[in-house]
């Protein structure tokens, strides 16, 4: 049985180690509906360890994650039915059609078969796919690949929508066409994006987590005073220039 | 789940060209060897009438032809199966089966029952071959049906073992030679003539040991069991490959 239930994300202190360093150490988190949280943050700093394990995709050596009530540990296929992943590289197959691809992936998250065309349609439909749909993934474009991606996130209606560098290979007009989508699915779910864009994250979310050497280094909500966000970022960029150069 | 796993995969093995150009292949050796056999069976059949009990037409081609394809469906089955993980490591698409409501188990079944399909339709073929045969003469259709049954065993325990060594690597070439060599060093095991009890004990785990009986027209539950329980062994060790992937992060 869900547990929290107004809860949609609850993460709480997720470690991850490869060999001796914490590549994600004591990361917690929740959200609820309406919730776009940015975790921003250099190459390194764990953002997309972070989100794989609350795709469950990675398994964390401590801390605990529940979806929309569910333990991703105790109830995983409940759970991951909530979950809408986008990785950092789109997990498409390049000789597959979008539409047969999106139908794929939906009986994949169990969309009940009747709902599946209408589904199909609607995440075309809002992922400005529609033109494409009968075209061969691999002939598109890394955009295009990239929304076909992020399509297949959405096509089950998940509680939490996870998405790893969402603006990756897009241009200003398909971004700011991604930052409108990522407001409309948080009407009825949360969703967190990973970036080390700031001005992205301004852009888009309501809440900001600053990841640094695999901790959440600064947590605020996007209405708060923004000249301390931009001051820490400017001062982990410039600490991680200086470490390269050294 | 299982369905729209094994449907998905066997799509994607159809939609290779590579798979046509084995299944022509196939054919082409498949109508060779056939050819042979009852050129042979023709040139024998005044020696065969010779004998108390001569072989019938099916039971000379189920020796003779049926019971040769053996060695090619085992390896068959690991060609099919090579790509069924190294290709979604390589295309970086095995985040989107573990962020999906599907059990490694389902995966692993669904993957290896999508292989099934164009394996069960080369076993048809070749079947197919003496079964024509039935317009002219009588002949045995329960031994072609063992003979058929023996095929599709040897070949899903072989692509079971393709399957698992495609869980280790990206590199699809790295997993057929790797399941070749342990489908090889099976086989092998039947064929030496070991002193020692221990190494004798070894031959029951060859698979030429437990396919005579199906090309003979009697399938014995041992047998049938010997081909279950390696398929089911190497499908474990693919499920827990898979776990380990979600622990390790390794991809």
């Amino acid at each position: 049985m869900p547990s929290n239930s107004n809860l949609l994300l609850q993460a709480s202190a997720l470690t991850r180690k490869m060999g001796d360093t914490a590549v994600v150490d004591n990361v917690s988190l929740s959200l609820r509906q309406g919730d776009i949280l940015g975790l921003l943050g250099l190459n390194g700093a764990g953002k997309s360890t972070t989100l794989k394990m609350l795709a469950g995709v990675l398994t964390p050596d401590s801390g605990d994650i529940s979806i929309a009530g569910y333990p991703l540990d105790d109830d995983p296929i409940k759970a991951r039915q909530r979950i809408g992943f986008l990785p950092d590289q789109p997990p498409v197959y390049p000789e597959m059609t979008v539409a047969a691809y999106l139908r794929f992936c939906a009986k994949l998250r169990r969309v009940h078969n009747n709902d599946i065309p209408s589904r199909c349609l609607d995440v075309l439909e809002a992922c400005e796919l529609t033109a494409v749909a009968k075209k061969r993934i691999g002939k598109l474009s890394k955009g295009f690949q990239q929304r076909v991606g992020l399509a297949q996130a959405l096509i089950h209606h998940p509680a939490v929508v996870l998405l790893d560098e969402p603006s990756n290979g897009l241009d200003p007009q398909q971004m700011q066409s991604m930052r409108d989508l990522i407001a409309k699915t948080a009407q009825t779910s949360c969703v967190v994006f990973s970036t080390h864009l700031l001005s992205e994250v301004t852009a888009v979310c309501n809440r900001i987590a600053v990841m640094h050497n695999g901790r959440v280094v600064h947590d605020q909500q996007t209405e708060d005073n923004i000249d301390t966000l931009q001051q820490l970022f400017n001062d982990l960029v410039q600490q991680h220039s200086g470490s390269q150069a050294a | 789940m299982i369905g729209t796993i094994a449907n998905f995969e066997s799509r994607s093995l159809l939609r290779s060209p590579q798979t046509w150009a084995i299944f022509a292949v196939i054919a082409a050796i498949f109508g060779y060897l056939f050819l042979q056999a009852l050129e042979n069976f023709l040139a024998l059949q005044p020696k065969l009438a010779l004998q108390d009990h001569p072989p019938g037409l099916s039971g000379f081609l189920s020796a003779r032809f049926l019971a040769t394809l053996s060695p090619l469906f085992s390896v068959l089955g690991p060609l099919f199966a090579m790509r069924s993980f190294s290709d979604e490591f390589r295309n970086q698409t095995l985040a989107l089966w573990q962020s999906s409501p599907v059990s490694n188990t389902s995966i692993v079944l669904g993957k290896l029952l999508g292989i099934l399909l164009p394996l069960a339709l080369l076993a048809l073929l070749a079947v197919a071959m003496p079964a024509v045969m039935g317009f002219i003469v009588d002949i045995d259709v329960a031994t072609l049906l063992s003979s058929a049954i023996g095929l599709l065993l040897c070949a899903t325990a072989c692509a079971a073992i393709g399957v698992y060594f495609s869980s280790l690597t990206k590199q699809s070439m790295v997993a057929i030679i790797a399941s070749l060599g342990v489908i090889a060093l099976l086989w092998l095991l039947g064929s030496a003539s070991f002193s020692h009890p221990v190494l004798q004990a070894l031959q029951q785990f060859s698979i030429a040991n437990h396919l005579g009986g199906f090309f003979q027209g009697y399938i014995q539950t041992r047998d049938v069991l010997y081909f279950v329980l390696l398929a089911g062994l190497f499908l474990a060790l693919t499920i827990i490959r898979l776990d380990a992937l979600r622990h390790s992060g390794i991809q």
